[in-house]
């Protein structure tokens, strides 16, 4: 059983159908990643999960919570960064009222507010400015104080929005950090709505994709290269004239495709089991001393435009 | 957890509200023009008026007073639920403030409290500050002393008022589901205040055709005050009914 449960979701605003049936099961203490272009329906399915919106079709089960029965029950164990967090402060309180007007809306114990508001602004590196107005601080630090804010109640589940947008890159790795970590320590499930491709392959257990309310396709990294049946890249370093190495890969009908760098190429091959030794064997007998012949690992980013420009249909 | 939730979310409101100027400047000037036009109308006409003349003017113009001191402490109350929901959806606060535990219940009289609290503290300081300023003002010029309120007066500040302020808040969070935009809310609020306007100063109109008399103030007193009660009554159901999270969100 799942964290979360979403069982044929669906949100019809007007004429458009923003969620199609939306089936995905995140497991306890895991991290998971919704991708998509604008529009794709991320948002809206974190909004249905926190229970901001209510389905048109179908429901999800958030920790033992029914979103359409027990929406309040949802909203208490579950921590939120909305779309774009760090304009969803209020501006004219500091950033430790921000903190503690939320504190007790979640009812943290009055005797333990003021330590984890010190604990989180502190890992934050903005407990020196807790007395800052939030509508004074950076966009940046302003994103972390609204990341703050949804692990304030130490939820279960944690929906983020974008988590380390607007984030400097060692702020970035920090939060990523703490991401793992709390899923680690705590059991903490996250679901996360990203554009950032390499975020979501470094910290997701598993990933969704979404286009038109859709899913397209789900599972890890390694499981969606498989679905997709992608082509192979092999990187072959070599020493000496790498032209020579160009025109032999050209050669051969099973190459679709070379990409020449300062001392390597990066070839796509047709069924390599079969084909690689081969290729290989041909530029040793003219020569070429190759140094390196690695396979190259797709990219979610590869994954993603393939699977969103059809591939993985 | 001493405090409801309701009050946490009001006094949280009342902060912010503080912090605007242009809600801020209403307060102050509300606060303090109701009491200094009661202090007028009562002491004014006794400075210069005696006998059966000075009665007649007295007798209306008491309970006069204390329906404009009631009208000038709940138009506050407009700016302030306008702020406490619009206000928060046009700023993206409202967001956050829906994901947590909050009932909607708890949220909409949190959202009535800062509205009530505010304007119920202007409306019984000014009410102090007019019978102690009246009373002052007669007592050094050695006039006959006036008691503000009389019983229409008391009626109107410590029963109507409340409820039409209640009913003003009530018909604001209708508003604020329906427009995007605080100053939408602030227009529409005009027209709000009309509605209660008319009944609690419809002794004026009696008095220039003529028919002055405590009957007349008391029937339009128990207008005002059924009037109130209906709109208050009503228009709460249909905030708690038509109070919709989806909407609210929608309208961001």
């Amino acid at each position: 059983m799942g964290e979360i449960v979403i069982d044929h979701l669906s949100k019809r605003f007007g004429k458009l159908e923003a969620l199609d049936h939306l089936d995905i099961v995140v497991p306890k203490g895991s991290v998971f990643g919704l991708l998509g272009p604008n529009g794709a329906g991320k948002s809206t399915t974190t909004r249905l999960l926190c229970t901001l919106l209510k389905p048109s079709f179908g429901t999800a089960q958030v920790g033992e919570f029914d979103i359409i029965e027990n929406p309040v029950k949802v909203r208490e164990i579950t921590g939120v960064l909305p779309e774009e967090g760090s304009h969803t402060l209020y501006p004219s309180m500091s950033a430790y009222q921000n903190l503690e007007y939320f504190a007790k809306l979640y009812d943290v114990p009055d005797e333990e507010i003021y330590e984890r508001i010190e604990e989180l602004l502190t890992f934050m590196g903005l407990w020196e400015r807790k007395d800052d107005k939030a509508g004074e601080l950076s966009t940046g630090n302003r994103q972390r104080l609204a990341l703050c804010r949804a692990l304030l109640h130490k939820p279960e589940v944690l929906l983020l929005d974008e988590p380390t947008s607007a984030l400097d890159p060692v702020a970035a790795k920090r939060v990523r950090e703490l991401i793992l970590s709390l899923a680690k320590k705590y059991k903490q499930t996250f679901f996360i709505n990203s554009h950032n491709l390499s975020e979501v392959q470094r910290i997701c257990d598993r990933i969704a994709i979404i286009d038109k309310g859709r899913i397209l396709l789900t599972g890890t990294t390694a499981e969606l290269r498989e679905q997709l049946h992608a082509k192979q890249e092999y990187m072959i370093r070599v020493t000496g004239d790498i032209e020579t190495a160009k025109s032999i890969a050209e050669s051969h009908h099973f190459v679709e495709s070379v990409k020449v760098g300062v001392d390597s190429l990066i070839v796509t091959i047709d069924d390599p089991f079969e084909n690689n030794s081969q290729l290989m064997k041909d530029m040793l007998a003219a020569g070429v001393n190759i140094i390196e012949f690695a396979e190259e690992e797709a990219s979610l980013e590869d994954l993603y435009l393939e699977i969103l420009s059809g591939g993985g249909d | 957890m001493a405090r409801s939730k309701s009050m946490i979310v009001a006094l949280a409101d009342i902060r912010m509200a503080l912090k605007l100027r242009m809600v801020k400047w209403s307060l102050v000037l509300s606060a303090a023009f109701g009491p200094l036009m009661t202090i007028a109308l009562v002491a004014g006409p006794a400075l210069v008026l005696t006998g059966p003349e000075l009665e007649l003017i007295t007798s209306f113009m008491v309970p006069m007073a204390a329906a404009l001191l009631a009208m000038f402490s709940i138009i506050p109350a407009t700016m302030i639920s306008a702020n406490a929901l619009v206000g928060e959806r046009e700023q993206s606060t409202l967001e956050p403030l829906l994901c947590t535990p909050l009932t909607d219940n708890e949220l909409l009289w949190g959202k009535t409290l800062s509205s009530v609290l505010i304007c119920s503290a202007i409306l019984v300081l000014g009410t102090l500050a007019s019978t102690i300023g009246i009373a002052a003002i007669l007592l050094v010029s050695g006039k006959q002393l006036i008691v503000f309120p009389d019983l229409p007066g008391l009626f109107m500040l410590a029963v109507v008022a409340p409820i039409v302020l209640f009913g003003v808040v009530s018909l604001m969070i209708i508003i604020s589901g329906r427009v995007q935009r605080v100053y939408e809310a602030y227009q529409m609020s005009g027209a709000i205040i009309m509605i209660f306007m008319i009944p609690m100063l419809a002794p004026i109109i009696s008095m220039e055709s003529g028919a002055i008399g405590t009957s007349a103030i008391w029937m339009w007193n128990f207008v005002s005050f059924f009037l109130a009660v209906i709109v208050a009554v009503v228009t709460w159901a249909i905030a708690i009914k038509q109070f919709n999270r989806d909407r609210m969100v929608s309208l961001v």
